[in-house]
């Protein structure tokens, strides 16, 4: 059974359909990263996922059961963590009083030193949160998403506002809790986060998934052209290249290949250099990048995600 | 991970442990109250210093015309107790759940286990405390500053307080739903509320059956003031059970009840 399961799943504020036909399905100790622009319905789908809204049509489950289902809502609860998109802490307690009255909420939660120890804010233990930076506060908001001890955890752009050592520490904890075994749906903008934590992703665009799959494969990432650039040597001429140079393959002294079969093309051209001592100075193999898939697969109509970003 | 059941179990109420849940988050309510030593302040202190001034002004100035012999101080006692319970169930309470929705904290809330009646439950009776510690504050100080001064029937005195402190914090929950932000809580509620209570008597008296008094009386405000002043006798001879004031009370919570059942919102409006 999987952790999550969404199939054709539909929402609508009035007019606006901000999530039509939304499938996907998340397994057990997966993490799993929903991306997609502002307005795409990344948060509306996390949220009928946490059963804080309802949907309009399809259906969901969520640990096995139907988050709308009131009767099971409240055990759901105890089993799910979640950090919200919004920075959501109480100003006037410390670090220690939030997570101990949240650690409250659930059956069997993890130690409040743990937690704090995890989320590096010992030295802040019993400052107040007010006196926290944005960052310290944004990780305490994990902290107070992690408390429960969550079979899932659902993070909605956990690392926004964070400076890089901040973003690092987060991911530090989120692997954490993947290697232990809990599964984590997240939604992000970076696509270094993407790379760095998720198992698989799916693209939200214009309120549909439009791809899915690893980080090194969606979009046909994998298996799509590569791009090997260098530095002509002196005294080269281009027609003494072992390999075919394209019209327009050479800018101001940098030879620029694109090809699908990069391994033939680099045993080529490196077997020359060595034979005939020449240096490739600047050699690089550039594969598109999940930024560049991810723009390709979200070039949306302005006007819906706009009317989607009203919505919400 | 959590090692709670894998069979999923229905049903929400869980007994015992949901009414020491309540218990537990009053705890916690009043601590967030108390951390706040400013807000504490000034919301127990300012009805408790106005009244200090305003008796030590008024000596031993008569209320005026409609209660008698009565003494302004002892007026001002009756109606800044009734201020004492609008502040803290009304004022205060609409502000925290606006600016606690706007920040999140209630969808957080709404997020966790603990059942939706336990959590809100433990907000408005952790008000409650605060209301009547107020009150209490205020009768101390009718005791020891204005001779002795005290209700003049006890029992219509505290049904006036309880059906004051339910119905004001029905009202204070429903016109937190009207509220988009909270920038806009200050100034819509505040405001509102102040000149209501300059008009229903809080600071001047109001001749019973006067105009004025009339106009007031289409509001909750006034009707919580006359029925405070009743059961400290005022004006003289009034019955101290002032049901016709508390079943207007009562009417304008069931109608803060309505509101927010029909408005009420978890997330951030972002209005």
């Amino acid at each position: 059974m999987p952790a999550v399961s969404v199939q054709h799943l539909a929402k609508s504020y009035g007019d606006t359909q901000a999530v039509r036909d939304v499938s996907f399905e998340v397994e057990k100790g997966e993490v799993f990263a929903l991306l997609g622009p502002n307005g795409a319905g990344k948060t509306t789908t996390i949220e009928i996922l946490e059963g804080f809204r309802d949907r309009s049509g399809g259906q969901v489950e969520t640990l096995g059961v139907d988050p709308a289902d009131r009767s099971t809502q409240r055990w759901l609860r105890t089993r799910i963590g979640v950090v919200l998109q919004e920075l959501a802490v109480e100003p006037y307690y410390t670090v220690r009083q939030v997570l101990g009255r949240n650690a409250g909420f659930y059956p069997s939660p993890r130690p409040v030193d743990e937690v704090i120890a995890l989320i590096g804010l010992t030295e802040k233990a019993d400052e107040r949160v007010k006196r926290l930076s944005g960052g310290q506060q944004r990780r305490l908001d994990v902290g107070l998403g992690i408390i429960g001890n969550p079979e899932l955890l659902f993070l909605d752009e956990p690392t926004t506002g964070l400076d890089p050592s901040g973003r690092r520490d987060t991911w530090n904890v989120i692997r954490e809790l993947a290697s232990a075994g809990t599964t984590v749906m997240l939604t992000t903008h970076y696509m270094d986060e993407v790379e760095a934590l998720a198992d698989r992703v799916a693209v939200l665009a214009q309120s549909v998934i439009v791809a899915s799959g690893t980080p090194a494969s969606i979009g046909g990432r994998d298996s799509s052209e590569v791009t090997i650039r260098f530095t002509l040597p002196d005294g080269v001429a281009p027609a003494d290249l072992p390999v075919p140079i394209p019209a327009g393959g050479i800018h101001a002294g940098q030879v620029e290949l694109h090809t699908v079969d990069e391994l033939r093309l680099l045993h080529e051209l490196t077997g020359w250099a060595l034979r005939e001592g020449h240096i490739l100075a600047g050699l690089s193999v550039l594969r598109v990048t999940l930024e560049d898939t991810y723009l390709r697969l979200t070039e949306t109509a302005p006007n819906e995600t706009a009317a989607n970003e009203t919505a919400q | 991970m959590s090692s709670t059941s894998s069979t999923p179990t229905r049903g929400s109420f869980r007994g015992l442990s949901d009414v020491t849940m309540v218990g537990r988050q009053v705890r916690y309510e009043q601590l967030s109250f108390w951390l706040n030593p400013l807000g504490a302040f000034f919301t127990l202190g300012f009805s408790t210093i106005f009244l200090v001034l305003l008796g030590a002004i008024a000596g031993n100035s008569k209320a005026g015309s409609g209660y008698g012999d009565a003494l302004l101080h002892q007026y001002y006692l009756a109606t800044f107790i009734a201020y004492g319970i609008m502040a803290a169930c009304f004022t205060v309470l609409s502000q925290t759940l606006v600016n606690r929705r706007e920040m999140g904290l209630l969808k957080r809330l709404r997020l966790s286990p603990v059942p939706t009646w336990s959590l809100l439950s433990a907000i408005f009776l952790s008000t409650m405390v605060i209301a009547l510690l107020q009150v209490g504050i205020l009768l101390a100080v009718g005791a020891l500053g204005f001779g002795d001064y005290m209700p003049g029937h006890a029992l219509a005195f505290i049904l006036t307080i309880v059906v004051g402190m339910l119905s004001f914090t029905a009202l204070g929950v429903g016109v937190s739903t009207l509220v988009p932000n909270a920038d806009a809580s200050g100034p819509m509620i505040s405001i509102v509320f102040f000149l209501l209570l300059a008009f229903s008597g809080l600071y001047f008296t109001i001749t019973p059956g006067s105009t004025l008094a009339q106009i007031s009386g289409y509001f909750p405000v006034r009707h919580l003031i006359t029925a405070v002043l009743a059961s400290f006798n005022l004006p003289a001879g009034t019955n101290p059970w002032a049901w016709h004031d508390l079943v207007v009370m009562a009417l304008w919570g069931a109608g803060g009840v309505l509101l927010a059942l029909r408005r009420w919102q978890w997330a951030p409006r972002r209005g």
